[in-house]
């Protein structure tokens, strides 16, 4: 059998409010989610371009397993050049979108061009039979859950949408891209939040995206009974094993506050005082008398990794409340209580927020003076202020570097203009090489190493072998949280396609991806000067043994030659 | 020699232990293997115990690939049983 074939990609031209299909080369078969974004900005994007202006374009990639059987494979990319950092930028979701678009044969959906008249808000529908342009006057400011509800009266009850809040329609470059999850409510829940692509889609005047799959059924792979039973392994296994995420990333908070990477007041200190009450351990406890649980965000996953939080009454209030979020808004602006920071996610998945620029950002406010730190309801306030698009609201929303300019403010913890997510790069110094030459910026899926122990010699090495086998999951569409390996990823490539994929060719899938984003970035104007850490995270030090981020440039820019492939890079866990 | 229980050490907890992946030591129990790195590795039974002597929530505890009960951290093992420490380390 010979394996998915006959796929398309759709081009949507905003300018013209027109689609066409067109075929996706065979070639690239082995590319999908960040890799075919990466492929196809290199190809088809000027890299100088304005990111808010209509020579951007803006990506959506599932990955290349996703629409399979495959478990915890739906994983989509969406990608363009970052208004944030001015370089490329792939931001990942789960969701259902990327295993919808798969179903029904597309690759990616490319996104080009501008409207005449920035005040029009348009939709594309994709179906099996291709996908369409229309206005939709009426979704214009929607917030994403009252979109969602809205649309659900005029789709199919398994439809699922990318859209973007009132902030990407603001274009503000703290904006993020809304996936609807896999529970029947489709909440809007799933967010590709970081580097501002929610203003790239909000600048081709694109509320939202559907995709209808109709009677698609899952792709078929070469060797079917091989890929079958390959799911049906892995799936006993990770069953049997550990299952570390059973009860969500929250639950790393007191770990995370004992290695001093629990960023407190803007990163002044490593833990935090209100570690207990932050913990997502409170939320697991709150299922019992609240209702709540732990539930999938995508079909087919098994880690179960997200949260379904409800409020005192037992209503639901938000779900995928996870660490970084608890950290950036809550111990990082000293907010002490889950409950509120539960309330702040909501609030930045219905206006469409990165909730780590958006805690960065009110983090630098709070530290400049404009409002005391630990203030909980005024930080709400901002964020419908955001919303509003006042002029405060849009500092906030336009994140952590531009409201440090604004406010005078030095302390301004960020790479590339992108701010610094919870995993702390003083005392994780190999991650912040990570930060430094990921061609994302400070981003901790881009290679997290969470080693203290680990020398300094080592630091290039392992931030190169942690970003490559990151980039390689996030092209398959596995999600990090499954922790797939290279050699389990390509076993699965193998048996979909009929042919085997050496270790060699996986990893030069993954290098390859990293050349091609670190190309057009080059083509973009960045340069080494670009790879520094910020400025206080060089200098204010934390923790028992007071460590700052000191490693020297010569070792960050080792992280860019390639190391020789040993046994490790194959079978060490993607992990973020 | 005679064999001595192996206790292999998750990559977040190699700062006390200043980059050690594994350490044998004599023990013979689960808690008296920790505590032996504890001793040879001031501060990694912080990472390990709380402050009553009970295993962090977020630590996970292995016998030869096999999890082990909390409760049942100081029932004998044999010395040549490796243990391992395994704690979630990554958050999105």
């Amino acid at each position: 059998m010979p394996g998915p074939s006959g796929d398309r990609l759709i081009r949507v031209d905003m300018t013209q409010q027109s689609v066409e299909i067109t075929a996706f080369p065979d070639d690239w078969k082995l590319l999908g989610g960040r890799a075919l974004s990466a492929r196809i900005l290199l190809e088809e994007c000027d890299a100088g371009c304005e990111p808010l202006g209509p020579d951007n374009v803006l990506v959506m990639a599932p990955g290349v397993i996703s629409g399979t059987a495959a478990p915890t494979s739906g994983r989509i990319s969406i990608g363009g050049k970052s208004p944030l950092t001015g370089g490329i930028k792939e931001a990942n979701a789960g969701g259902d979108p990327g295993q919808d678009l798969m179903k029904l044969g597309y690759r990616a959906v490319i996104v080009t061009g501008q409207p005449a008249d920035s005040d029009k808000r348009y939709a594309v529908d994709v179906t099996a039979e291709g996908a369409s342009v229309k206005e939709v006057p009426d979704c214009k400011g929607m917030w994403n859950y009252a979109l969602i509800e809205h649309l659900a009266k005029s789709y199919s009850k398994d439809a699922s949408f990318v859209s973007i809040g009132p902030a990407g329609e603001l274009q503000l470059t703290g904006s993020s891209v809304a996936c609807t999850d896999g529970d029947k409510e489709r909440r809007p829940a799933r967010h590709a939040a970081r580097g501002g692509l929610g203003a790239v889609m909000g600048s081709k005047g694109l509320k939202y995206l559907s995709v209808e799959t109709g009677k698609a059924r899952l792709r078929d792979p070469a060797n079917r009974k091989e890929f079958l039973a390959r799911g049906k392994t892995y799936t006993k296994a990770y069953r049997e094993g550990p299952q570390m995420f059973k009860h969500g990333t929250s639950t790393v908070v007191p770990m995370a506050n004992m290695l001093n990477t629990f960023p407190y007041k803007n990163r002044t200190e490593g833990q935090s005082p209100d570690v207990e009450t932050l913990d997502g351990a409170r939320i697991v406890e709150s299922f019992e008398e609240r209702g709540g649980e732990m539930h999938n965000c995508m079909t087919g996953c098994i880690v179960q990794c997200s949260n379904i939080v409800h409020d005192a009454e037992g209503n639901y209030k938000t779900s995928a409340l996870e660490f970084e979020t608890l950290t950036l808004l809550g111990a990082n602006c000293a907010i002490a209580s889950w409950e509120d920071v539960a309330d702040l996610d909501r609030l930045c998945d219905e206006i469409g927020l990165d909730t780590v620029e958006t805690g960065a950002a009110i983090a630098v406010y709070m530290d400049s003076g404009g409002m005391e730190f630990g203030d909980a309801e005024g930080a709400k306030a901002l964020l419908k202020e955001i919303a509003e698009g006042t002029e405060l609201g849009k500092m906030i929303g336009s994140g952590a570097v531009a409201t440090g300019k604004k406010r005078g403010h030095k302390r301004v913890p960020a790479v590339k203009g992108q701010a610094i997510p919870a995993w702390d790069p003083r005392p994780l110094k190999a991650t912040g090489v990570t930060y430094c030459t990921s061609p994302m910026g400070a981003d901790h899926t881009a290679g997290l190493i969470v080693n203290p122990g680990l020398p300094e010699e080592e630091f290039a090495r392992a931030s190169q072998e942690s970003q490559l086998v990151n980039a390689v999951c996030d092209s398959s569409g596995f999600c990090q949280f499954l922790q797939p390996s290279l050699d389990d990823i390509r076993a699965f490539y193998g048996d979909l396609y009929g042919e085997e994929v050496s270790r060699q060719q996986i990893a030069d899938l993954g290098w390859q991806c990293l050349q091609d984003e670190w190309e057009f970035n080059r083509r973009a104007g960045l340069t080494s000067a670009d790879d520094v850490m910020a400025d206080c995270m060089q200098v204010d030090a934390i923790g028992p043994q007071q460590v700052v981020f000191d490693v020297s440039a010569e070792i960050v820019a080792q992280a860019y030659e390639r190391c020789e492939l040993r046994d490790e890079l194959f079978t060490a866990n993607a992990t973020g | 020699m005679p064999a001595m229980p192996l206790v292999r050490i998750p990559a977040p907890y190699r700062g006390p232990t200043r980059g050690a992946e594994r350490v044998e030591v004599e023990g013979s129990t689960v808690r008296g293997c920790v505590q032996a790195v504890a001793d040879a590795f001031p501060g990694f039974g912080e990472q390990v115990f709380d402050a009553v002597g009970d295993v962090h929530r977020f630590v996970t505890l292995f016998v030869n690939g096999v999890e082990i009960d909390r409760d049942a951290i100081d029932e004998p093992i044999e010395a040549s049983d490796e243990v391992e420490v395994l704690a979630a380390i990554a958050g999105g």
